[in-house]
């Protein structure tokens, strides 16, 4: 069941082209590559090769694929059964092969409706249903049919010999045609080629010998039985539509693409799509070297539809092939009663594949490729631990027991490990890292993971504060180079001495290696005069010896030396001898009085003697920072982490979390602000005892007390309102009185104050009328809606209702 | 103590103040002791300090040639002197003393930081050569002109100022003053000028900085101008033909000539002289022209030269360089292994091997030298004819063209004379014509007179054109024979110090052989 789903996935990633074959495959799973007995001799043949390869790397490989590991009950009707037109179809092809019998009694029965996985027979074309997929990948034929071959695991027929079908696919649905390789190669280079063609043709001589002697070994081994007699369905591109300028052919196992002209392909016998089928009327006696793919031609291709996509293949063929007659000699020989007959729909549901599925590619994420004397596996990113995606390993013999060497690819791991090159025979080893390593390695080359052995580093040097390109070790030294310092270090050689034994007290780890001798190297630095700036310096720890070398000036051939000799402490009278004139041998090209000097001789020798100091700092450092590589590496091994990307969201433990947390959040904000809104009730019920659930008679009291509340506040509010009124009225009155009184005594002034105060104290009297008057409308409605509320509130609806 | 004694007496800086600071201020410890024992010579001194001394008088200090730091604060110098040997100078401190003017600053140019505070300064100036000028501090002075802060503005690496204690400090524009004027200034008396302060300044004074900006921009496009036009000759000269691409060697002829500019007057004449000086400016065109165009060639010339034997003294050194470091290596293990042979047959043997080894390298390094002086030779002498011929061909040419100039003069002496002698005619017949000026009358008296008259116009015109030719040939030839002198000066002593250069490193290495074979002997 599961090796059929992903069959179909694989099918539906493949599109049209992919279709087909797959229609090949969803039939007859177990038969990947079928054969017909009685074949042309070359198309057999050509089958051969192919499949030799293949087949003969995987024998051992039991069966996995069984009928009954498919669950027919779950299949779609259209698995289990035919339609009318399906059936008439299927009697069509009856016929129609029966006529082929009867006319080429010698050539093999055609493959025409193999048993489906619900023994069901099911016409070839029909299996194929072109399908359109969401991954940019599969709109090329490259990457698509390398998909497909990923995903495929190649299970062997118990009879290589038996059923065989070519597939044909019209017009690869690849709207990226591929151009052929720009020629980039260089006239010099061909030269060079040239000289080495001639140096290699002694080689050759030599090499014809050994070829010679592996011929017969490889002779020996290949002879195949079955040459010729094997039968394999591949993919066929015709050339013609979305700019595919000439026909090719696909092997869906491997992906490659071959010439029509290969050798390796020995004759097709029919040929089908999702619209028709073609039998191959064509001498094969050259392989498919001769073979002309024009659909259109009868003679060479009989179809077996008469089918509505034919014409325009002809209209191209015509043109190629001068074959001006085919159209009436196909009207006319052919059955007319097939003529309006179409293909039917495709009976196989759509396929899907998941994204997971697609980044498995391979089934169980794992692929095997055994080739001649070497073995490809590849498996999905993520499927291993340690994050290997692939792993090529060479042998040096056909048995494939001695291994040369391994390459092994690895993706997002997080010290950036990109590729690990193991040469068996000399015990290499060779890891490549992308740019992001903690210590910014790009190569390291070892043999032991041992510290203190031959091992080189290199590095980016650009993502290192010091500028180190390359570390070399030996047993006995360490070359270190940089670039881009400011200090102008380009160089540093470290050698060490044997190392002493201390004291079983101290640890290994506390027993550094002395250090020997230091050379260090400088470039030139442009601001100095070279006759004071350093090009080489070396320590010679032991002897108490330091030499100098400086930079040559422009227009000179020797350069200045210097070399500092520390001799005895202590003179003969016991005093402490700061520093003599033999303590400093120094070369001048250009004398000058001042470097004669004691004290600055003095002063320079102690400035290098603190530099000393910090460069065996640094040998020793860099000693540290080797064994810190070498750990890290080592925990990498042992246990990787692999970087997940932020946009991936499944893998990302990180974001999902985030995700989850944002969601989480989302939800109690949303329930926070359910909560906020009003609760009528909580006065009431804050009144009870906390903690204890309602009584019945509680909750009466509360909603007796709460309407009572309300229906308290609603006439308070009235009352409020009528005694603003009233206080109005009065004031108004009482002005009035005083008006009419003093009337004959008001000044102009004080009678214009006295109206506007009139008229608006009658303004305020009205709308207090007003807002009685709503109040008084609104209340009993206010009051019903409370009520009802509090009817339906959940705290108290249950006891409520048995008295309701 | 010590301050109270010194302030008793003031002193003049002597040798034996200098040697206790020196002495006092110099390495310590081993360093010191070995100091010591050798003396410490003033001109490896770099930095001084000379404070609370009561120096009156700046003196004796032109021994510290490579002094870069000197503090003489706390002092009662009077005057800036004494310091013009110190070219080297980047740090002075001349605070707390008695100085009343800036000067004597002239030479310190690569002087960054410049300390003047609490003196009696009146008046920013005498600061024009300290172009590297990055800190100035003038606090505690007695400035009082706010247009000595525009004096600041010439100084574009300055970027902090102290002022304050100055009487312009108290001003209640000051800041905004300083900062509008001083754009790039960082710190005033010791306080970051923020950005909302430099708007503010910026905004305030606008007017008059926009001003003084628009006087500076002209001041400096004059300067360029001036600069430009300065180039432009030195070109001209080094071509030899400066001052010919207009009239001015005709004009040259006229200035001196009195007789000439009077005879102009002439009837016909000034169209005569108009005709002549067209033609005359023609001449001296073709022969600027010619002279750069000459100047071209040479230049491309000598620069091919040079370029040549650049390459092959390059590729020389290159080999002489691989024979060393080849000899070096073999060096380097020789004399160890000599240090390690125990037996003196065997020690002595190796001795005279390296010995020979020397002597080897001797004779290479000599053969290449003397290969390359060969070859150089020849191609010295190449250049050498080429140059010549070169100047001889130019030479030739302006002399040609400087012929035609004096035919044309010729024949414009020979019109004018013919003019002349008509006028004179004229009025001798008494045809006196009306619009002869007066000054040209009493030329007219008989023929001597105008023949002289104009002959010394010519003459004058002549001399003028031989003078302005042999200037052009003399300075052509005296430029040609110095480069030749130049190239052989330089052939010979480059040659000179490479043979140095040879015999020194090998008596190194001979000495250092010759120490050895002691060394063991002593042994």
């Amino acid at each position: 069941m599961e090796v059929l789903k992903e069959k179909v996935e694989e099918e539906a990633a493949t599109e049209r082209a992919e279709a087909a074959e797959r229609g090949e495959k969803l039939l007859r799973p177990l038969d990947a590559r079928r054969e017909e007995a009685p074949m042309t001799q070359e198309m057999l043949r050509d089958l051969e090769k192919k499949l030799s390869e293949i087949e003969i790397v995987v024998p051992e490989q039991p069966l996995t694929f069984t009928k009954d590991s498919i669950d027919i009950s779950k299949l779609p009707l259209s698995y289990q059964s035919n339609t009318l037109k399906e059936e008439h179809l299927l009697q069509v092809a009856d016929n129609f092969s029966r006529q082929y019998s009867h006319l080429c009694p010698d050539r093999v029965p055609l493959f025409l409706h193999p048993l489906n996985e619900c023994e069901v027979p099911k016409f070839v074309s029909t299996t194929i249903r072109p399908t359109l997929m969401p991954y940019p990948e599969l709109y090329n034929w490259d990457s698509c049919a390398q998909f497909v071959s990923d995903f495929l695991s190649m299970v062997p027929l118990p009879d290589p010999l038996k059923p065989m079908v070519q597939e044909e696919e019209k017009v690869p649905s690849k709207k990226y045609a591929i151009k052929p390789p720009r020629d980039l190669s260089s006239r010099f280079e061909q030269e060079q080629e040239m000289k080495k063609q001639e140096e290699m043709k002694g080689q050759e001589e030599k090499q014809r010998r050994e070829e010679e002697a592996r011929l017969l070994e490889v002779e020996k081994a290949n002879i195949d039985p079955l040459h010729g007699l094997r039968v394999h369905s591949w993919v066929v591109v015709l050339s013609g539509k979305r700019e595919v300028p000439e026909s090719f052919f696909i092997d869906p196992f491997t992906a490659r693409s071959y010439s029509t002209q290969d050798d390796h392909f020995l004759g097709i016998e029919s040929l089908w799509n999702h619209k028709n089928y073609w039998i191959n009327m064509q001498d094969c006696w050259n392989g498919c070297k001769d073979l002309i793919f024009d659909l259109g031609d009868p003679v060479r291709w009989e179809y077996l539809l008469l089918g509505t996509d034919k014409s325009h293949l002809s209209l191209t063929e015509e043109e190629d092939d001068g074959m001006n007659d085919n159209d009436d000699v196909e009207n006319l020989g052919k059955e007319d009663e097939d003529k309006s007959f179409d293909m039917p729909p495709s009976w196989v549901e759509q396929i899907e594949i998941s994204p997971e599925a697609f980044e498995t590619r391979c089934p169980s994420g794992k692929k095997v490729i055994q080739y001649k004397r070497a073995k490809l596996e590849k498996w999905a990113p993520y499927l291993n631990n340690n994050g290997l995606v692939c792993r090529l390993t060479t042998y040096e013999d056909l048995e494939c027991t001695k291994t040369l060497e391994i390459k092994e690819w690895y993706q997002n791991r997080e010290d950036m490990l990109e590729l690990k090159h193991i040469n068996k025979s000399t015990g290499l080893n060779i890891d490549y890292f992308k740019p992001g390593h903690p210590q910014a390695l790009r190569a390291h080359s070892y043999v032991s993971m041992q510290p203190e052995m031959d091992r080189v580093m290199e590095f980016y040097e650009t993502a290192r504060v010091d500028g180190l390109v390359k570390r070399e070790e030996t047993p006995s030294s360490m070359t270190e180079h940089y670039r881009g310092r400011s200090d102008f270090l380009s160089y540093r050689h470290v050698d060490f001495g044997p190392r002493v034994k201390k004291l079983a007290l101290n640890s290994a780890e506390s027993n550094p290696r002395p250090v020997v001798k230091i050379t260090e190297r400088f470039s030139r630095n442009p601001e100095k005069p070279a006759d004071e700036d350093v090009a080489e310096r070396t320590f010679l720890i032991q002897e108490e010896r330091i030499q100098l070398r400086y930079h040559c000036r422009d227009d000179h051939i020797t350069a200045s030396k210097r070399e500092f000799l520390r001799r005895t402490e202590v003179d003969s009278k016991g005093n402490k001898i700061i520093m003599t004139p033999d303590m400093c041998i120094s070369f001048e090209v250009e004398p000058m009085e001042h470097t004669k000097k004691l004290l600055y001789q003095y002063e320079a020798m102690m400035k290098l003697r603190n530099e000393e100091k910090l460069s065996r700092h640094q040998a020793w450092e860099s000693e540290l920072e080797v064994l810190e590589i070498l750990k890290l590496q080592e925990e990498e091994d042992d246990a990787h982490t692999l970087a997940i990307s932020i946009y991936d969201t499944k893998r990302n433990e990180k974001s999902k979390e985030y995700r989850e947390a944002m969601e989480r959040v989302m939800h109690e904000e949303h329930l926070r602000q359910v909560e906020a809104q009003l609760d009528y009730l909580a006065p009431f019920l804050a009144q009870l005892p906390p903690g204890n659930k309602l009584t019945r008679w509680q909750a009466m009291c509360v909603k007796e007390e709460c309407l009572s509340d309300f229906k308290q506040r609603l006439i308070d509010k009235a009352n409020l309102i009528q005694a603003r009124f009233e206080k109005e009225t009065q004031e108004l009155q009482k002005k009035q009185q005083w008006y009419q009184e003093n009337q004959v005594t008001l000044t102009a002034e004080d009678e214009d104050w006295y109206l506007s105060y009139c008229s608006q104290a009658m303004f305020r009297i009205r709308i207090l009328e007003q807002r009685l008057n709503r109040h008084k409308e609104q209340a009993p409605l206010k009051y019903l809606a409370l009520e009802e509320k509090l009817h339906k509130d959940p705290r108290l609806v249950e006891f409520l209702k048995v008295f309701v | 103590m010590h301050r109270l004694y010194n302030s008793l007496e003031p002193r003049v800086m002597d040798e034996d103040m200098l040697k206790l600071a020196v002495g006092e201020q110099g390495p310590r410890e081993e360093a010191g002791q070995l100091a010591r024992q050798e003396g410490i010579l003033f001109k490896d001194v770099l930095s001084l300090r000379l404070d609370f001394q009561n120096i009156l008088r700046i003196d004796s200090l032109w021994e510290f040639e490579n002094l870069t730091k000197l503090q003489l604060d706390n002092n009662i110098i009077e005057k800036i002197e004494g310091l013009e040997q110190l070219v080297h100078l980047v740090w002075l401190d001349l605070s707390f003393n008695n100085i009343e003017a800036i000067e004597g600053l002239d030479t310190l140019v690569n002087l960054e930081d410049l300390s003047l505070f609490n003196n009696r300064i009146s008046k920013i100036d005498s600061l024009d050569a300290l172009v590297k000028l990055q800190v100035l501090s003038l606090g505690n002075n007695q400035i009082g002109n706010m247009m000595n802060i525009i004096y600041l503005r010439r100084f574009k690496d300055l970027r902090t100022l102290s002022l304050s204690g100055n009487p312009i400090a108290e001003s209640e524009d000051y800041k905004m003053f300083v900062c509008a004027y001083l754009p790039d200034l960082v710190y005033l008396d010791f306080h970051r000028i923020d950005d909302h302060m430099k708007e503010m300044a910026e905004s305030k004074h606008q007017y008059s900085i926009d001003e003084l900006k628009h006087r500076e921009n002209l001041i400096q496009s004059r300067l360029e101008d001036e600069q430009a036009q300065q180039e432009e000759l030195e070109k001209h000269k080094a071509a030899f033909v400066e001052h010919l691409n207009g009239s001015f060697l005709f004009d040259s002829m006229y200035t001196e000539d009195v007789e000439g500019n009077k005879l102009a007057y002439l009837p016909g004449i000034s169209e005569l002289l108009q005709a002549y000086k067209d033609k005359f400016v023609i001449i001296c065109l073709n022969i600027f022209e010619y002279g750069l165009k000459q100047q071209e060639k040479r230049k491309l010339e000598l620069d091919t030269f040079n370029e040549c034997v650049q390459e092959a003294i390059q590729e020389n050194q290159e080999q002489g360089k691989h024979r060393i470091a080849k000899f070096e290596e073999k060096h380097l293990l020789s004399l160890n292994a000599i240090r390690d042979e125990s037996e003196l047959t065997n020690f002595e043997m190796k001795i005279v091997e390296y010995g020979k080894d020397i002597t080897e390298l001797f004779n290479v390094l000599m053969t290449l030298e003397m290969q390359l002086v060969e070859q150089l030779e020849e191609t010295i002498n190449m250049f050498e004819r080429n140059i010549i011929d070169l100047v001889a061909l130019f030479i030739e040419n302006v002399q040609s063209l400087m012929a035609q100039c004096r035919d044309l003069e010729n024949h414009h002496h020979e019109k004018l004379l013919e003019i002349s002698i008509n006028t004179l005619e004229k009025i001798l017949k008494g045809d006196v014509d009306e619009d002869l000026p007066d000054d040209l009358r009493p030329l007219f008296v008989d023929k001597d007179t105008i023949f002289n008259a104009v002959g010394a116009s010519h003459d004058i015109h002549l001399l003028k054109i031989d003078n302005r030719e042999d200037e052009l040939v003399t300075r052509a030839n005296s430029w040609c024979t110095h480069l030749v002198d130049t190239i052989h000066k330089n052939e010979i002593m480059r040659n000179r110090r490479r043979v140095k250069e040879i015999n020194q490193y090998i008596d190194h290495m001979q000495n250092e052989l010759d120490s050895l074979e002691c060394s063991d002997v002593i042994d």
